[in-house]
């Protein structure tokens, strides 16, 4: 419970309809120890964040506030839902600012109406716009996470405002560096970004999809000229991944999303039950692991070109097309689901009600695909014990900027209130962890391991980004933004590699 | 039925946000984007769909607190089902029902809202839900309809509280009455024995008023003789077609008006002899439209293990199966009409603010809400929005003296009435 | 001062003719000589340099590309300084075809670098005619624009991962090569420091580039290549109309047709072309045109011809719409010579020096929509000071995928005419003035002008000097660089 004091200057700030700490209200954010304030402008927010400092009130920020762990004393959310504006869209310099409010599905329709695109994070559309969101299926294209920041407005933990790049000089939104050094270093380890502008890319598609039928089954009835969806699967993973480097680098594919098969059939579905019979029926045709390919011509020669490159990949890797894919209904749906990324969930959270991945970006090739095999050979291991929902047990990922990096993950998908599977999944994921140090593969994401054992093996970055936080944050309440993860509940330190000094308030 | 019937349901609810939006890949306008009212107007996660399970399963779980902020959560719900339907395009869960059990529970312990009391109270005692002086079958006089506590129909028609008691929508029932007569329906009404669907009672969270209202309802349909029910309100509607069924009560068909006239315009019965140049949008009525849809009597279980699958594969009612073809074959089989629609439509449609008793409870926030509405048909460039229920009419002619616009609104028998 | 220094085996110099080398270049900063310059060979004496550094409280001026330099921030802002000159760490660790990166010390120059990775199939996304003692990292480190938008997705482009020794002494590796385990192990693991981000939730690349290094020395640096082109096809497209070709600048990028692909004027093209001085270029200065945008259309692998022949009908699509003509030769200049030589540093002597014996550059980060009228101020900066404003040469290239621009403008003056210089100096600090005015962002600030540039808003240096106080608690990193 805030002190009294604390609250009612709160609602001088926001207004008495824009704070609660009702139990209700606690419940709906699932921490009974959270105040939850809507702020509706930059000014209200870092009005609040140095009211927190003044009480000495640890804090966190969400925008759309899918996952989230909530740490186990009384801290203050700030719920940016309120600030949702699109405040401008430079379509000739390729960039669009917002606030944390608006959502990519948002974004990115305004931005086809210009002929435009964003990244949208692979969780789904319904994800903040801002490009902290991070890593998604269109990556290949349009880059990924923080490599799409431009200039920021952003209130740090103690409550000042920092305005990056051009926007400290001149007011204006198309670079986020300097002068000097970047401040685009520093923005994910607390502080609220209040408004950003994120880089934005070329679309060859329609202004907007036009949809018939209804809910869940939305199809085209038309496919977009110059557009191909298919899906390959290949004898290995080896071969696979040369498929995806030379699709990568031949830069043909607007996007190249690694679907396991039973992603393709959760996507594509529109029931648990049917879920899994299609998933019986795409595994009798796969042969191996694979990806989906969306090719999209700037114009038809161009379109022609990129998909005799492709047919020429897939020979030379003796990839197989999926045929339900090539069914035009198929392919429009997974065009529409896979640019506007609007059926993740039904990959991930519909099966059983959760899931525990692990990802990791980065060097694709093959560094972080070999440390996810080992994790896929753990999975099929659980799935024979029936301890998490039975798929193919295969890793997925994808290329991103023409392959260059990439995105590597594998979930499990279970029960979460099921002990024996929410027990299972925790091990797994502790030791791909430990084998993600052991086998010098990758960091793996925080909270699973102490950070005191991860950190040594990192150049000490927790040692560094300690003194960060207590030169940004000298009262200790700021919490973590950058990167959420969905999945396996964690313990509170999750929210922040630093770890509080002394007793929690 | 009760709360702890969808505690599987509240604890699937992973917190996406889908809820508070339209299906995603049908946004084409960040304006509108938005499908909850109840969060757009209030912001807080507690006030939309998944917000409300999360509350319920919490609740469920610690015991339930009676907070005025709950109950203001509670209450400021239109139960409009648009957070279902977008959950359920990517889930297999229920939420609209869960947060209707949240309401009655709240009720059932005595946590209502004031107005609502009042309400009931009147249902109770005079059978109706809206106030209103004179006489039920006022808007009948003159028309010499058939009276089924006489003599038996075929078609049984009730014009619902609304249009009954507020004479400025008289005109729905009288043009409904003379077009069911042009077309030689054969077709009566109860006069001073209709009574209420108990349809909003049901919204409002009152269980055992509606049953009552139900009971009574069936009585006097049966003893009409009539197999077919006709209203020309889409709250009357989905009592008579969902809710009777659901509870049990289900004997006859049920249609709405537009679905009725479709069928008389189609088989020439009803004559369109004049054009209409109008360009329209129309406004599909929550409970015409997404909760339209029929019941579907689920009798399997869930299979053991981890996996959320049933057996057999249970159907989920995702709105997709609602009224929403026939309102636009009607106005479609105009000549000179055009339909513009609006980017929120069908099963993802933006409620007018009637729903769930806010009409009642919270006017303030039920005319924010129609106001939102105006401003989306304010965009199709359309001079009249048309719609198919009283309550929306109601709602966004009140927008409409609001905002001062020149916008028309008009039920579709009226468009109908204008062309025979 | 040398107590403490002098058990390691780097080689330390104190003649004062080379001390003299190292205490100026063509910027306006005030000359200052260096008590000594120290040449670490490896980290482990660059390590110990600055351990003794920061005990004795000693300025360091960390450089690694060769002279002539130009930006004033490898010359000591305090007396007693010691230069560290990384200039002889030359080695090319590692250069890997598979995840196109190449891992190397900061001696090396893109000549060398250039080389290398042609026997891998490899390229870098180089800057425009670099100097051939340019060193790689140095221009990795400054954010120098590259050629190729297309390929350059983020502003710290083509910068991978660095290893770096802060001020305090402590190495520190960023993103991927952070950890786990050393760079052998990352090596046997698969890991060759290719992605940027992180460790962690930070990406401590961003705070080391740009930072002239008032951070730390950088001990390597990995970064991305692309791969050489099996079939080039480059183009100029002459234009009197510079928004003419901004727009085609535009679309060029962003469909991404284009590799090569930046505008430069008849002084820039000319001046680089010339082949034999002057005679060539004042034939080409009167013959071409205002403006010239150069692209260059390649493919790989797959059907290289095929691909050209797409490429070129998108491309001839979008000239038409534009009312523009690209053309194989311009005024003699061969856009595949020119091609050729972009590819490669600069010959000697240094293009920029040709004109006059020196070039000073005004460089800032701008936009489309605001261009044009920096180029006018920047005219009448020039009237106002009788510079010729055809001597004036500007280049701009789009970066960042076309999100932005850089433009630069190269100011050529005689370096032994003391009233030359004078101008110049006032010259270039009431453009910079100007243009900050009309919105340029001048992104990387050096030399005189560099604090009116920092200045400008006291919560961004507030922030950078709490960063510096952590990487170098003892201030002893280039001090009086930046806002430092």
């Amino acid at each position: 419970m805030l002190p009294r004091s604390m609250y009612k200057e709160i609602e001088l700030v926001v207004g008495p309809e824009n704070v609660s700490d009702d139990i209700s209200i606690k419940y709906a954010y699932r921490s009974p120890y959270v105040t939850v304030v809507l702020p509706g402008s930059t000014e209200e927010v870092q009005a609040v964040v140095k009211i927190c400092n003044k009480y000495k009130v640890p804090f966190k920020a969400q925008s759309t506030g899918w996952s989230f762990y909530p740490p186990e004393y009384d801290f203050v959310l700030l719920d940016l839902r309120r600030m949702d504006r699109i405040i401008e869209i430079d379509e000739k310099n390729m960039y669009a600012v917002c606030e944390p409010g608006v959502i990519a599905a948002e974004l990115q329709a305004e931005l086809f109406k210009r002929g435009l695109t964003c990244n949208i994070k692979g969780a789904g559309s319904n994800c903040t716009a801002l490009a902290l969101s991070g890593h998604g299926h269109m990556g290949i294209t349009t880059s990924t996470g923080d490599r799409n920041d431009l200039a920021t407005e952003w209130v740090t933990d103690e409550g000042e405002i920092i305005r990056l790049g051009s926007l400290s000089s001149s007011g204006e939104w198309f670079c986020g560096d300097g002068p000097g050094p970047s401040l685009r270093a520093i923005i994910r380890s607390g502080g609220v970004i209040t408004k950003q502008a994120t880089k934005v890319y070329h679309w060859p598609g329609p202004t907007y999809y036009d949809l018939k039928g209804s809910s869940p089954q939305y199809i085209l009835l038309e496919k977009p000229a110059n557009f191909m969806v298919r899906y390959f699967s290949f004898p290995s993973i080896e071969k696979m991944l040369e498929a995806e480097l030379k699709i990568g680098e031949s830069e043909i594919a607007f996007e190249l999303m690694g679907f396991c098969p039973s992603m393709v059939s959760s996507n594509i579905t529109t029931s648990n039950e049917e879920d899994f019979t299609t998933l019986q029926e795409l595994l009798k045709e796969v042969q191996g692991p694979g990806f989906m390919v969306i090719i999209a011509g700037n114009y038809p020669e161009d379109f022609e070109y990129k998909k005799k490159v492709l047919e020429q990949i897939i020979k030379e890797t003796s990839g197989k097309s999926l045929k339900i894919v090539e069914d035009p209904k198929v392919e429009t749906t997974l065009l529409i689901q896979c640019t506007r990324i609007s059926a993740s969930i039904r990959e991930t959270f519909r099966a059983g009600g959760a899931f525990a991945s692990m990802m990791v970006q980065g060097q694709r090739y093959d560094l972080h695909v070999r440390w996810l095999e080992e994790a896929a050979e753990m999975k099929r291991e659980l799935i024979r014990k029936g301890l998490v929902i039975a798929d193919e047990g295969y890793q997925f990922g994808w290329a991103e900027e023409n392959a260059h990096l990439g995105h590597t993950e594998i979930f499990c998908r279970y029960n979460p209130y099921d002990e024996a599977s929410l027990k299972a999944v925790q091990e797994w994921v502790r030791k791909v962890a430990e084998r993600a140090l052991e086998g010098c593969f990758a960091l793996p994401r925080p909270g699973i391991l102490p950070v005191e054992m991860v950190g040594p093996r990192m150049s000490n970055y927790h040692l560094w980004f300690e003194k960060i936080k207590e030169a940004f944050d000298p009262n200790y309440i700021g919490g973590l933004t950058g990167f959420s993860y969905v999945g396996v509940d964690s313990a509170s330190d999750h929210t922040s590699l630093y770890k509080r000094k002394g007793p929690a308030p | 039925m009760a709360i702890e019937d969808y505690e599987g349901d509240m604890k699937m609810c992973c917190r996406c946000s889908a809820c508070k939006y339209i299906p995603l890949q049908m946004i084409r306008h960040s304006k509108f984007s938005d499908v909850c009212p109840s969060i757009a107007r209030y912001n807080f996660h507690a006030y939309s769909g998944g917000g409300k399970l999360l509350i319920g399963r919490e609740m469920l779980a610690k015991g339930f607190e009676y907070t005025d902020r709950f109950l203001h959560i509670v209450f400021n719900c239109l139960l409009c089902g648009a957070c279902d339907v977008s959950c359920k395009y990517a889930m297999d869960m229920e939420v609209l029902l869960p947060i209707s059990e949240l309401r009655m529970k709240c009720v059932e312990n005595g946590n209502t809202h004031p107005t609502f009391e009042k309400v009931i109270n009147l249902l109770r005692s005079k059978g109706k839900m809206v106030e209103g002086e004179g006489k039920r079958s006022e808007w009948a006089e003159g028309l010499n309809i058939k009276d089924v506590r006489r003599e038996k129909v075929e078609v049984y028609y009730h014009a619902g509280c609304l249009s009954s008691y507020n004479k400025e929508y008289h005109h729905i029932p009288r043009t409904v009455a003379k077009m069911l007569k042009e077309a030689g329906v054969n077709f009566g009404i109860a006069y001073e024995g209709e009574i209420c669907c108990g349809g909003r009672a049901h919204e409002m969270g009152y269980r055992e008023d509606f049953f009552n209202q139900a009971m009574k309802n069936v009585e006097i349909v049966k003893r009409s003789g009539a197999r077919v029910i006709v209203t020309s309100c889409a709250h009357c509607y989905h009592a008579f077609k969902v809710l009777y069924d659901r509870y049990g009560f289900k004997e006859f068909e049920v249609l709405h008006i537009t679905e009725l006239l479709e069928k008389l315009i189609k088989e020439g019965r009803i004559k369109i002899r004049n054009s209409l140049a109008l360009n329209v949008t129309y406004h599909d009525p929550c409970y015409l439209g997404r909760l339209g849809e029929a019941w579907i009597h689920f009798k399997g279980k869930k299979l053991p293990g981890i996996k959320f699958v049933f057996d057999p594969p249970k159907t989920y009612r995702r709105g997709a199966h609602g009224v929403y073809n026939p309102p636009r074959e009607v106005l479609r089989m105009i000549p000179g009409l055009k339909i513009y629609e609006m980017e929120r439509k069908k099963e993802y449609a933006w409620c007018c603010g009637a729903g769930g008793g806010v009409s009642e409870s919270n006017p303030d926030f039920a005319l924010w809400t129609a106001e939102r509405r105006l401003e989306e048909a304010m965009e199709t460039g359309a001079t009249v929005i048309v719609t198919a229920c009283p309550w929306c009419e109601q709602m966004l002619k009140k927008a409409v003296a609001s905002r001062g616009v020149d916008l028309q609104v008009w039920d579709v028998v009226e468009v109908v009435e204008r062309t025979i | 001062m040398l107590q403490g220094l002098n058990e390691f085996s780097g080689s330390i110099i104190t003649d004062p003719s080379v001390l003299k080398e190292y205490s100026s270049d063509f910027s306006f900063i005030p000359p200052v000589l260096p008590a000594l310059v120290v040449r670490p060979k490896n980290r482990e004496e660059i390590v110990e340099t600055v351990r003794w550094a920061a005990r004795t409280k000693t300025p360091l001026v960390p450089l690694s590309s060769g002279p002539p330099r130009f930006r004033g921030d490898t010359i000591p802002s305090r007396g007693g300084s010691v230069v560290v000159d990384l200039s002889g760490m030359k080695k090319i660790v590692k250069v890997t075809r598979k995840n196109r990166v190449a891992l190397i010390e900061p001696g090396v120059t893109f000549g060398e670098l250039i080389d290398a990775l042609k026997k891998e199939g490899l390229r870098p996304n180089m800057p425009f005619l670099p100097r051939s003692t340019k060193s790689v990292v140095a221009s990795l480190l400054e954010r120098e624009p590259v050629l190729m938008p297309k390929y350059h997705w983020d502003i710290s482009d083509p910068l991978a991962c660095v290893e770096i020794v802060f001020g305090n002494g402590e190495v520190f590796r960023t993103g991927e090569a952070a950890g786990p385990g050393d760079l052998e192990e990352q090596w046997a693991a698969g890991n060759f420091q290719k992605a940027p981000y992180g460790p962690g939730p930070m990406h401590w690349h961003r705070l080391i580039q740009g930072a002239q290094g008032t951070m730390g020395i950088v001990t390597w640096a990995s970064l991305r290549c692309e791969l050489l082109p099996n079939l080039e096809e480059p183009f100029f497209v002459p234009s009197r109309e510079l928004s003419k070709l901004l727009e085609l600048s535009h679309w060029l990028v962003r469909m991404r047709l284009v590799n090569e692909c930046f505008i430069v004027n008849a002084t820039i093209l000319a001046t680089c072309a010339s082949r034999r001085w002057p005679d060539d270029y004042e034939t080409l200065i009167f013959d071409l045109p205002p403006f010239v945008l150069f692209f260059n259309l390649a493919a790989y692998e797959y059907f290289p011809e095929e691909r050209i022949d797409s490429y070129l009908k998108g491309v001839r699509e979008i000239l038409k719409n534009i009312g523009l003509e690209a053309k194989k030769a311009l005024c003699g200049i061969s856009a595949m010579d020119f091609l050729k030589m972009i590819q490669r540093p600069s010959p000697d002597p240094y293009w920029k020096l040709r004109m006059k014996g020196a070039c000073h550059d005004i460089f800032f980060i701008t936009i489309t929509q605001k261009v044009e009228k920096q180029v006018f101020v920047m005219y009448e900066v020039l009237r106002s000071f009788n510079y010729p404003s055809t001597e004036l040469g500007i280049y701009i290239q789009p970066i960042v995928q076309g999100v932005n621009l850089h433009c630069e403008f190269n100011l050529f003056y005689d370096p032994n005419n003391k009233k030359e210089v004078e101008k110049m100096k006032s010259l270039s600090w009431e453009a910079v003035k100007v243009l900050l005015e009309k919105g340029a962002f001048f992104s990387r600030p050096y030399d005189h002008t560099a604090r009116i540039i920092m200045n400008r808003d006291a919560a961004h240096v507030a922030a950078l000097r709490k960063i510096k106080a952590i990487f170098d608690p003892e201030g002893i990193m280039n001090p009086g660089k930046l806002c430092f």
